[in-house]
């Protein structure tokens, strides 16, 4: 397996956009003069055409006025792959890049029933951080930060990383001692993470109303210097456009309706666009990762909960640090544009609808206005919500079933998107390698049958 | 917002309710062994359909109510009192 | 030109169904000079009045902008008056004195600085900051910081007054969300057919597109008023929006102020915005149609307005929008427009017929010569782009062939979008019908909801109306039939030869769909998603069509496999402080929390209570109860009344140890689990009957408890005989405790025998104390001293307490609060739940096996207690003690092995004044939790000091002889 090098390197073979190749049946049959000429003119004008972002290639293009190349292709659904993710959010697409990227496995199919980053990936609030409550959860989203931290570089697409400080607001004591906690465990394992006091609150978020008077007086909070924010978005297209230069196929509408196995191993998957063959299937399914397990017998310890966010009218930007506040539940960024974006923990109720409750909206205003009274005349423009896996001690669930060949990388709760490159890496690790990586071995399926249980229940982030 | 027919109460929202969980029959705990237990204590079947689960009336008459819901559109079709009439 | 003349130079003479009111006349304040307005003008009208045209710059380009659409939803006309941003300038009524500017310019409007963004707007396509900036990093600060300064809201005060919100409920059968003619017609049948009907409209005064049109709409408009007026049944609100709809007909509706007064006459303070809720059996939507901007190359420069944008300026508010026209028409709102503006003086140059074929290529800036006779006559600067749109105004258009005409007004009716939000809420998707050229209602609505008017149809207006009529009729519950609408033709026009501006709040073009298509972004929803198309100010409403359009045109698909993104709530915006309403939180207070304050007690939030965290020295607290005898306030502890034959057998279940075969009298120690074998709550619990017993919770664990009961109860065992009822509140609690408690108590006890033969540890009685009967007393000793919690009917609580206090005196009575109650219970190593617990603690690691009574028959958590769960790999509760008595450690800190591997923590932690040291619980790891280890504490500073794990959890009185006196 050859180690690519962080800028990530064209696959052989490659000459141009759409089409490609019937697997195992080497070139089509012999074509015509002109095709040919043409397909050679339409490579050399692709090859021409520069494929870095970057400054310059804005202004060259800015200037020439020549269209950019494709982020990633369409393709006909192959018969045959070495992998199939289900899934192209920020996990399947992560676990596709870093199968072909670091381990030369590049046969790999992601497929989305819907358009790519439409699943829950494309409706978090793209809030990062990483101070946790558990070692296993600490060591997992640090290294996830810092690989945020250096994406954009990694996949040459600007992911908007903006590590503008993340605060976990404590309104009573057992709240600080919660907090005093997790900073206490974050700085064992080299997580910027300290109690700060009232009066650092205040000159952190000059919003809040820190006075005595507040029903829920803000007593100190977690400071997180290097938590922020992501784009979401762009962090999937991102991982899109890097695996398909690597040569991933990435199929949008295509949806798995069943997974087909042997024995106790898996086969193949039939979709709404044929059927593949297969021998490992990955599911990185937030909100659908029930379905798919019933789909090779194997039931989960997963219940499917919406999380809301609702986004306001622009106004000057007042607030560069996320606060969240576990007791007020809620928890409130500004993007660049100056809109505020509101979220809070999921449904209080399992459910698949993704329309979205006036009952949320009405709740986080208040609990917003409760911490930053000013902000009243804003209005609330657009609400809507995504499907996350709740599992019963809100870690998540990751590696091998008991169905071989049937991997999960699902049961992330409200902090999928705060994993998504450390368990692309470690899922890609394990698929390539078949070995479960230390980082993710404590969040196996089996825990729950062996009352294994990693609890971040604790964690006072907004309530579960 | 789900209306919740409750058997005692009528018609009525469900933020008056705590919702606590799918309906799951309990095993013997005498009798079932521990990964029975562990089953019913964490796996879940998730439906995207008609699932029935219970509700606890909280702000009403503090009854737990066995309900008959549909998850993908929040469709409710049947509350009856949990563990039968008192 | 002179000031005076200036002022109001395009006001026209008094038009048939103006709204402006020309007795009244006022001025404000736009860019610090002052204009004249009427009332009845919105912000917009006044201004263009008096010749302004350009009102904010775009937010990506920073381009002037002007009127497009004259309504709520204009995007050029977003200004802040006064301290509040965002105002919709083309909807907002002008009130006497208001202070408008314009929003995100700097330093104003006239020279903005961030127009220098249009330098490299040709390189910057949509999409772009995905493609640069990515390196280096350590700049990434640096440049959020200068996107965020050229970023274009509005300003929040520093310093807000506060401002009144408010949230009703509301209980129409009807809602019909829309006031033009097929609303009015709906509501008024609705309501002759018995209904109870609630009227919205977003305008400030009923009748839709008939407000702005000719003598017969006029007549009609009068005509459907007097019958919504003389309906009882119908309640009106206007400059409100039904802005959301959710499962059930649960609606939301943003009701907004009529001008210059509060929501209600006569109300307390004036109410800003209100939250409308209403569970309506049905919905009728009725919100006509919204004009759709045409595409082409200046389009967004001012001058360049919609059709009924035009109707509007010169019917409604007598505004004379140019002086020289070019239309563009495809339909009878172009062609009235047309009329219109004849009638108002303008010179119509061309009227270009697209039904004829006819079309427009692009905009034109002003021309060389226009300009300059405008900055000369106007000195140039802020002027110029005021009343020409600066460089940015219209100056003429071009033509397909070449020819170039002209104008300073050029006006589109190209066509029209259906706001199917609302009915998209329904569960409905619309189609594109390609004879309309534009997207339908698909007709699958949820049961109660209906369309009606031209959402639903076209047609003549009565057949409208009476369709409407019969949509009312079924609304209210009748039966009947409902003539379809018929279906017009309309040209299929979206873009222009050229491109142009698709999302105006955004500065999201033709030309960056295109590209952003051809990137990969293919689907509508990847497009919007990366141009930001329609996800602006305007939600949507004016662009979606367009977006769809364009994206259809670039993949080669048509619109209705394209699809439009989906509608999501809020139709129209609405506050955070309408949302959150006025705030009620509630607090609960003991009866005797005035009488602690006013002794200078710091009060403490646990939950929902507020309670005395101490006197001013708790450590002097501490030793009041240890030397003679300390009163405490202990009402938030959770009582539970029990009773029933069956009462033993629910605490045998939810308990971990045994309760049946009690006496009378009798208290006992439980610990409750939960199914994984975790602690749920611990207390006592005596019984106090033959049939009656009293259960204590934690504070935290009431409601919880309360619940838990209930649920084995109702649904394990229904044919049990238990009444379970809280008293929480129904009691006052004191605790009387210390070696002189006996003292105080048999001052004032009347009933009970107090001698410790009669009442010994672990017992309760019922009695009266101060006089007041059914008192009950326990001796519990949490303290660790001899005690008696006094439970006192509420209304007693205070008298009983100040009674004790006065008796007491002489005994060195003191009140002891929340902090010295922590202390006296950490030197008994008593745990608590939620500090020496937390979610996987079970209760072999709190040190609890004595209770778990594992033999008996089935308990909740005994499954997970008994084989793997037992002992185990759990953490242990432990007594620990710094080997440094002066050093307290902070709660919690973590207990490490090696360099960072976490073996436990220090969970309670204080300095005790009885035994003047420091002392600790923790959770340890099982190697560690022999007595004599010592463990290492890591401090918050990184310092890392040695604490042993005691022999026992308690540090003063292990064996408990003092509470056993």
């Amino acid at each position: 397996m050859a180690l690519a090098s962080s800028a990530w390197t064209e696959p052989t073979g490659f000459t141009g956009t759409g089409g490609r190749e019937k697997d195992g049946v080497g070139s089509t049959k012999a074509e015509s003069r002109g095709a040919r000429l043409g397909r050679v003119a339409r490579a050399v004008g692709e090859a021409t055409r520069p494929r870095r972002y970057s400054a310059g290639a804005l202004v060259a293009h800015g200037v020439t006025g020549r269209p950019w190349r494709p982020a990633w292709r369409h393709h006909e659904l192959g018969s045959t792959y070495d992998a199939v993710i289900v899934g192209a959010g920020v996990h399947g697409l992560a676990t596709a890049y870093h199968l072909a990227r670091d381990h030369g496995v590049r046969k790999v199919a992601v497929l989305d029933k819907g358009y790519l980053g439409g699943g829950s990936s494309g409706r978090t609030s793209g809030i990062v951080w990483s101070n946790y409550l558990t070692p296993e959860g600490v060591r997992f989203y640090d290294r996830s930060l810092r690989l945020y931290g250096e994406l954009s570089g990694e996949l040459n697409f600007n992911v908007m990383f903006s590590p503008r400080g993340h605060l976990t607001l404590a309104h009573s004591d057992a709240s600080l001692r919660a907090m005093r906690w997790r900073a206490e465990v974050s700085k064992l394992h080299g997580v910027d993470s300290e109690v700060v006091g009232p009066e650092e609150v205040r000159r952190l978020v000059p919003l809040a109303d820190v006075s005595s008077r507040a029903r829920y007086p803000i007593m100190g909070a977690l400071y997180h210097p290097s938590g922020g924010t992501v784009r979401h978005d762009a962090v999937n297209w991102g991982y899109a456009r890097a695996a398909d230069a690597l040569g991933v196929e990435i199929h949008q509408g295509t949806e798995v309706l069943a997974i087909s196995t042997a024995g106790d191993r898996v086969t193949g998957v039939t979709t709404n666009r044929g059927e593949v063959s297969t021998p490992v299937v990955v599911s990185c399914t937030a909100g659908w990762a029930s379905l798919v397990s019933d789909m090779v017998g194997l039931s989960m310890p997963i219940i499917t909960r919406p999380l809301q966010a609702a986004v306001t009218e622009p106004v000057q930007v007042l607030l560069d640090a996320v606060v969240v506040s576990g007791t007020l539940d809620v928890q409130v960024s500004q993007t660049d544009r100056g809109e505020l974006v509101l979220g809070a923990s999921p449904d209080p109720f399992a459910s698949y609808s993704m329309r979205g409750s006036l009952e949320f909206t009405e709740e986080v205003a208040g609990r917003v206005l409760q911490l930053m009274p000013s902000v009243a005349p804003m209005r609330l423009l657009r609400q809507w919500s995504g499907l996350c896996d709740i599992t019963p001690d809100l870690s998540p669930i990751m590696g091998p079933t008991p169905v071989e060949g049937f991997l999960v990388d699902v049961g992330w709760g409200t902090n999928g998107f705060m994993a998504g490159p450390a368990a692309g890496q470690a899922m890609a690790e394990l698929v390539a390698t078949s070995r479960t990586p230390e980082l993710m071995a404590a969040f196996d399926l089996a825990r729950f049958a062996e009352g294994r249980l990693v609890e971040e229940r604790d964690a006072a982030g907004v309530g579960h | 917002m789900i209306l919740i027919p409750c058997p005692h109460c009528g018609p009525r929202n469900a933020s008056e309710f705590a919702w606590k969980g799918e309906h799951r029959p309990r095993p013997d705990p005498a009798r079932a062994s521990p990964a029975e237990w562990r089953s019913y204590l964490y796996h879940r079947a998730n439906p995207c359909g008609w699932t029935t689960e219970v509700w606890f009336h909280r702000a009403g008459c503090r009854r737990y109510v066995t309900v008959e819901r549909h998850t993908l559109t929040n469709e409710v079709r049947r509350a009856v009192p949990a563990g039968g009439e008192r | 030109m002179t000031a005076t003349a200036r002022r109001e130079a395009r006001r026209l003479p008094r038009q048939p169904g103006e709204v402006i009111d020309r007795d009244r006349r006022f001025e404000i304040t736009w860019c610090g000079r002052p204009f004249p307005a009427y009332p009845g003008d919105t912000i917009v009208s006044a201004l263009a009045a008096s010749g302004v045209r350009a009102f904010s710059r775009s937010s990506r380009y920073h381009r002037p902008r002007g009127i497009l659409t004259a309504s709520f939803h204009d995007p050029g006309c977003t200004v802040q008056v006064g301290g509040e941003p965002n105002v919709r300038g083309a909807h907002r009524r002008a009130e006497p004195g208001m202070v408008v500017s314009p929003q995100g310019v700097w330093p104003s409007l006239g020279v903005d600085l961030k127009a220098v963004s249009q330098l490299v707007g040709p390189l910057m396509g949509a999409g772009s900051q995905y493609k640069t900036f990515m390196k280096p990093v350590a700049l990434l600060p640096a440049y959020q910081q200068v996107r965020k300064r050229l970023a274009n809201g509005g300003r929040l005060p520093a310093d807000p007054r506060p401002a009144c919100y408010d949230k009703r409920y509301a209980h129409p059968d009807v809602v019909v969300a829309g006031g033009g003619p097929a609303g009015m017609a709906a509501a008024v049948a609705a309501a002759r057919a018995g209904a109870g009907v609630m009227l919205v409209e977003e305008e400030y005064e009923l009748g839709g597109h008939l407000r702005w049109g000719g003598p017969d709409e006029l007549a009609a408009l009068a005509q459907l008023r007097v019958e919504v007026e003389s309906e009882a049944g119908i309640e009106v609100l206007t400059n409100s929006v039904v802005t959301g709809r959710y499962e059930g007909n649960w609606l939301a509706i943003v009701q907004r102020p009529a001008p210059g007064g509060p929501i209600e006459a006569g109300g307390p303070q004036a109410v800003v915005e209100r939250l409308v809720k209403a569970r309506a059996r049905s919905l009728v939507v009725a919100p006509g149609l919204i004009e759709r901007p045409y595409v082409f190359e200046g389009n967004h420069r001012p001058g360049v307005m919609l059709s009924t944008a035009v109707r509007r300026l010169i019917n409604l508010w007598a505004v004379k929008p140019g002086e020289e026209a070019v239309v563009l028409t495809a339909n009878s709102s172009g062609d009235a427009a047309v009329a219109d503006l004849q009638r108002a003086g303008v010179e119509v140059v061309r009227v270009v017929d697209a039904r004829r074929g006819g079309g427009i290529v692009r905009a034109l800036g002003p021309a060389r010569s226009r300009r300059q006779r405008a900055r000369e006559a106007l000195g140039g600067g802020l002027e110029a782009v005021l009343l020409l749109g600066g460089a940015g105004g219209v100056g003429g258009v071009e033509l397909p062939g070449g020819e170039r005409l002209e104008c300073d007004l050029l006006v589109t009716a190209v066509g029209w979008t259906a706001p199917t939000s609302l009915l998209d809420m329904a569960g409905d998707r619309p189609f594109y019908d390609e004879r309309a050229a534009r997207f339908l209602p698909g007709g699958r609505l949820a049961e109660g909801v209906l369309a009606a008017g031209g959402i639903a149809g076209d047609g003549p207006l009565d057949q409208m109306v009476e369709q409407a009529r019969a949509i009312g009729r079924l609304a209210a519950g009748q039966r009947g039939e409902v003539p379809a609408s018929p279906r017009e033709g309309h040209p299929a026009l979206f873009r222009s030869s050229t491109h142009g501006m698709v999302d105006y709040s955004g500065d999201v073009s033709s030309r960056d769909l295109v590209a952003a298509v051809r990137e990969g972004y293919d689907s509508i929803e990847l497009a919007k998603r990366y141009t930001t198309a329609t996800m602006g100010p305007s939600q949507g409403k004016l662009e979606v069509a367009n977006a769809v359009a364009v994206v259809a045109e670039a993949t080669g698909r048509t619109m209705d496999e394209t699809g439009t993104t989906v509608w999501r709530p809020p139709y129209a915006p609405i506050s955070l402080g309408a949302l959150a309403g006025p705030r009620h939180e509630p607090v609960r207070r003991s009866p005797m929390q005035a009488w602690h304050e006013a002794h200078g007690a710091e009060p403490v939030v646990e939950g929902q209570w507020v309670r005395p965290g101490h006197y001013g020295d708790p450590e002097a607290e501490v030793l009041g109860v240890r030397h003679a005898v300390g009163l405490m306030d202990v009402t938030p502890r959770g009582k539970l009344d029990l009773k029933g034959p069956d009462v033993p057998k629910l605490l045998d279940l939810v308990y971990a140890n045994r309760w049946a075969g009690r006496a009378e009298g009798a208290v006992g120690y439980g610990v409750m689990c939960t199914e994984e074998g975790v602690v749920l709550d611990h207390g006592v619990t005596g019984r106090v009957g033959p049939a009656h017993y009293l259960m204590s919770t934690t504070p935290a664990g009431e409601a919880t408890v309360w619940e838990w009961l209930e649920s084995w109860l109702q649904t394990a065992h229904p044919e049990w005989k238990v009444h379970v009822t809280p008293l929480t509140a129904a009691f006052a609690s004191i605790d009387v405790a210390g070696p002189r408690s006996r003292q105080l108590m048999e001052r004032v006890v009347e009933g009970v025998d107090l001698s410790p033969e009669a009442f010994p540890h672990m017992e309760v009685r019922r009695g009266s104390v101060c006089g007041v009967p059914g008192c009950y007393m326990w001796r519990l000793g949490s303290t660790g001293e001899l005690g008696y919690e006094v439970n006192v009917p509420a209304s007693y609580g205070l008298f009983v307490w100040e009674t004790l206090m006065d008796r007491g005196a002489d005994l060195g009575v003191g009140a002891f609060g929340v902090e010295a109650q922590g202390v006296l219970l950490l030197e008994k190593g008593h745990l608590m739940v939620g500090q020496d617990t937390d979610g996987s603690t079970h209760p072999f690691a709190a040190s609890l096996d004595w209770l778990v009574e594992l033999d008996k028959h089935d308990f909740a958590g005994r499954p997970e207690l008994v084989g793997p769960g037992r002992g185990g790999g759990h953490q242990r509760l432990v007594g620990l003690q710094p080997l440094d008595p002066a050093l307290v450690p902070p709660e919690p800190c973590l207990i490490v092995e090696g360099e960072a591997t976490i073996s436990g923590r220090v969970t309670s932690s204080r300095r005790s004044p009885t035994l003047g040291r420091s002392i600790c619980l923790g959770l340890v790891a099982p190697h560690l939790a022999t007595p004599g280890t010592v463990v290492t504490v890591v401090l918050p500073d990184r310092t890392r000091v040695g604490a042993r794990v005691m022999e026992h959890r308690a540090h003063f009185d292990p064996e408990g002889v003092r509470l056993r006196a």
